[in-house]
Formats: structure tokens, sequence, C-alpha cells
């Protein structure tokens, strides 16, 4: 086929346009119309200051969960694991420390991505720390390490992302 | 700094233009994509409410954007068996839907021409529905139908030429 008898060709189908709708849908789509309790929900940068808090809460109260729920867990592996590592914790009143470390462990990071109730994806990125802590007393020869997990969670903008 | 303000709701008149102007090329293509007439048009209704609320100013969605709903839509929709071979059998009993315009004169030619495009493979169906009936360049097309455009414009030239042995009968 060239180039004339496609184009004749695509005229030809284009004289057979695609049905009306029907008139019960055309009603229906028009009384579709994205309505204002909708269009004014956004989720960054709102038009008046009161609605920051609103948007924040949004953000907040996802993230919230999130941070609670992994710590929860966290605590609790820890709990179970190290419990024998926290008795000596107790008697660290009155050591005297030669030695103090401060160490921060990426323990894992992540991608959560929720929907929020307008319909607008959220995505935060998550990163579990495991902050450890270790205190040494040469004179007694006693060494406590402290293990404490941390999650932080940061939304992130779609279109940043 | 303030992009979200921009958003507004559509104009009555615009909404409605817009309706009357890309609605019956939408529920074409959604036909295509589903069974059932009630189920198309579910999608379509879907589809540009959902493209609406996606702007953050008061323009039209990309037309790329509404389709490539609809066929996400439909195949969430296929995935829902139950609810699907429900709806197909309450549709036969509405008995057959018309995809073209059938007017008097052209009742036969909208109806061959039909029986052509069911008869053609879907991935040529699409291409050729979006590009001759939508109107949409091989750039929205690829965007609708997240195939690269050159795949686009071969499905279309292939889908074209078997169209045409289709229906010699109908454009003779």
């Amino acid at each position: 086929m060239n180039e004339q008898e496609q184009e004749r060709y695509e005229s030809e189908l284009r004289r057979t346009p695609p049905a009306p709708l029907p008139a019960h849908f055309m009603a229906r789509l028009q009384a579709a119309k994205p309505g204002p309790e909708r269009g004014s929900r956004r989720l960054f940068l709102p038009d008046h200051p009161s609605l920051g808090w609103r948007v924040l809460l949004h953000l907040v109260a996802p993230a919230m969960a999130v941070v609670l729920a992994g710590f929860l867990v966290v605590r609790l592996k820890v709990k179970s694991e190290g419990s024998a590592k926290e008795r000596p914790l107790a008697a660290t009143v009155g050591l005297k420390a030669n030695d103090l470390q401060v160490d921060q462990e990426l323990v894992s990071s992540f991608d959560v991505v929720a929907t929020l109730p307008n319909g607008q994806p959220v995505r935060f990125r998550c990163r579990q720390w495991k902050d450890q802590l270790v205190v040494t007393d040469k004179s007694r020869g006693v060494e406590i390490e402290q293990n404490s997990p941390r999650v932080e969670v940061v939304p992130v903008r779609f279109e940043t992302y | 700094m303030n992009s979200g303000s921009k958003h507004e709701l559509p104009a009555d008149s615009d909404w409605e233009q817009w309706l009357s102007r890309h609605a019956p090329a939408l529920l074409l293509f959604a036909r295509q994509q589903v069974k059932c007439d009630a189920d198309a048009q579910d999608l379509v209704q879907e589809a540009v409410v959902e493209s609406w609320r996606r702007q953050s100013q008061n323009a039209p969605p990309p037309l790329g954007l509404v389709y490539a709903t609809i066929r996400r839509r439909a195949i969430d929709l296929a995935r829902r068996n139950d609810r699907r071979a429900e709806r197909e059998a309450e549709s036969l009993l509405d008995g057959p839907q018309c995809w073209f315009d059938a007017g008097a004169e052209e009742r036969e030619r909208s109806l061959l021409l039909q029986k052509a495009m069911t008869n053609l493979p879907q991935i040529y169906r699409d291409v050729l529905t979006l590009k001759v009936w939508s109107g949409l360049t091989f750039g929205e097309i690829a965007e609708a139908l997240e195939i690269p455009p050159n795949t686009a414009a071969s499905r279309y030239r292939y889908g074209l030429m078997e169209l045409r042995k289709l229906t010699r009968e109908v454009f003779a």
C-alpha cells in the first residue's frame, strides 16, 4: 500500500466515526465532573497556612504508624536477643569510663509507597539504624555495650523522587 | 512555588465540550478492551475523572494518559474474573453493542467494519483505534500502550494492511 492509498483508506475509515455515547452514559459522565471536595485535597504546598497542618497530619500520621511499628518490631527483637547485655547497664553507676565509642550502623533502607485518601501517592523513605554505645572501664575490666534501634522515616515527594 | 494553588475545577462548558469531543473515541477504545459494555462505560468514567483530577492546572489531561488509564484498568478488571463473568452474562441480555456510528445508510458498513476490527489481533486494533478514530500521534499512542513509538508505527502499518484485506467488501 503506497502513501496515497494509505491516506485514502484512512479517510475512508474516518468516514465511519465511533458510535455516539448512549444518552444515559453521557448524562452520567457529565455528572461525574471532578467535584470541589476531592479536587481541593492536595498533598503538597497548600494555599492557606492552616491547611499546612492538615497536610502535615496527612503525612505524619502514616509516618508515625510506620515508625511505631518498626520500633516495636526492632525493640522486641533486640530485647529477646540481648537481655543479658542489658543487665550490666544496671551496674554502670560508679563506673569510670576510660573509653567511649559511639557508632551508627545502617541496618536497612527501604521505601514504602502509600496512597492517601484522595488517591495521591506518597512515598516514605525508611531507614533502620542501630546506634551502638560502648563504654569501657579498664580499671575494673568492664565493657558495656548498648544497642538502640532507631527508625528514620522521611516523606519524599514523587516529583523529587 | 505554590503550584497546588493552580488546581482548579474544569468549568462546566469545558468539561462538556471535552467529553463531547473525546468520549465517543474513548468508549470505542474501552469497548475493545472488555467484552461487556457496562464495564467499558465504567472504565471510561473512572479514567476520565481520575485523569482530570491528576491535573494540577485547569487544563484537560493528555489523551495518552486517559487511554493508558483505560488500558490499565481493563487489565485489572480482567483479573477480577468472577465479576467480569457476571457482568458479561448480563451484557448478553442487552444485545451486541455497535462500535461505530450506525446511521441508516451506514449501518451495514459499520457492522462490517466492526466485524473486521474484531478479527484483527488486539495489538493492531489498539493502535489503529488510537490513530484513526482518536487522532493520537505515535508518541501519544506509545505512551498510552506503553510501547516504543517505532513499534506503534510499525503495528499501525501492519494493522492497516490487515484491516484493508478484511474490509475489501466494505471499501471497494
